[in-house]
């Protein structure tokens, strides 16, 4: 079926086009949000987050860019929205545990391991996600965007609603940051 | 040699994402996906049928009139006591004027040679 055919039954609530685009995109999303948020269970949550946000405004879709864009758009914004949300409940975790009510402790999650890196970079890649949890949030979209996803700049120009050259700067300042702060860890490394 | 070593595993690092297959979701997404927005859909409802209850109406609208007549209540009052205190004021200030005559009439009276 055509992408048009599915985006207009899909405005009319229909239940076999819905299902036809979440089996074709969410692939798409589950990469996307397991690679910003480096967790299995926050990116399934994301995903079905972003398919609802998909069901519940596609006749806010206008046709301007491509669907592929927009669901990128929404699973961006969600990831980053979680991303918040648990920052904020690990400050209140932590006001709760000073004041002794919360006996939870505050671990920091293990290392990341992406499924889709080949065998051999498993130790390198973990790494390099752990350096990509420093970086701010939309040089660490830019890079995600174009490194696991294999954006071009336009698109992810496109995605995150800047220009080719804001996107070119970003990926720049990105990959500095993360040479600096993986120098400084292999650095640390290897004094001990 | 040490900063060799190190920029050797910075790059390594950099390139570890070359060639970087997608991660998949666990099977049956659709399915979990549904009964989700059907648990949603519920809880809504749920929200949706308790405020449409009868008797939250009926304290939802007595606790507007209540607010309601809290408000007239309290700014007759607050009209009350400024007309209250206009009128101390103009006292005051009529008692001043008196107070200042009589005080000048007395300077009058003093300077008299």
């Amino acid at each position: 079926m055509i992408e048009t055919e599915l985006i207009e039954l899909l405005k009319q609530k229909d239940r076999a086009a819905f299902k036809n685009i979440v089996d074709t995109w969410q692939d798409m999303v589950y990469n996307t949000a397991i690679s910003i948020l480096q967790n299995a269970e926050d990116a399934e949550d994301v995903t079905q987050e972003t398919f609802i946000q998909v069901f519940e405004s596609v006749s806010a879709f206008k046709g301007e860019s491509k669907f592929s864009t927009w669901v990128y758009r929404i699973t961006v914004s969600k990831a980053m929205d979680h991303i918040r949300k648990k920052k904020r409940k690990k400050r209140f975790a932590f006001i709760q545990s000073l004041y002794g009510k919360n006996d939870k402790p505050l671990i920091d999650p293990p290392d990341f391991f992406h499924p889709g890196v080949r065998m051999e970079n498993k130790e390198n890649a973990a790494v390099l996600f752990k350096a990509m949890e420093q970086l701010p949030p939309n040089q660490k979209t830019a890079f995600v965007l174009n490194k696991v996803e294999g954006l071009s700049y336009i698109e992810i120009a496109e995605v995150m609603e800047i220009s080719d050259s804001a996107v070119d700067a970003l990926l720049h300042r990105a990959k500095a940051n993360l040479k600096k702060i993986l120098k400084e860890y292999y650095a640390a490394l290897n004094k001990n | 040699m040490k900063d060799e070593f190190i920029n050797k595993k910075v790059e390594d690092a950099m390139k570890s994402l070359d060639g970087v297959q997608g991660a998949n979701p666990l099977p049956f997404l659709f399915t979990r996906l549904e009964a989700r927005m059907q648990n949603d859909r519920n809880v809504w409802s749920k929200l949706s049928s308790f405020v449409a209850r009868p008797i939250m109406v009926f304290a939802c609208v007595c606790f507007v009139l209540i607010i309601n007549v809290m408000v007239i209540f309290l700014s007759n009052n607050s009209d009350r006591i400024t007309a209250q205190q206009g009128s101390e004021l103009a006292t005051a200030d009529e008692y001043s004027q008196v107070s200042q005559v009589s005080y000048n009439l007395y300077d009058l009276e003093n300077n008299k040679p």
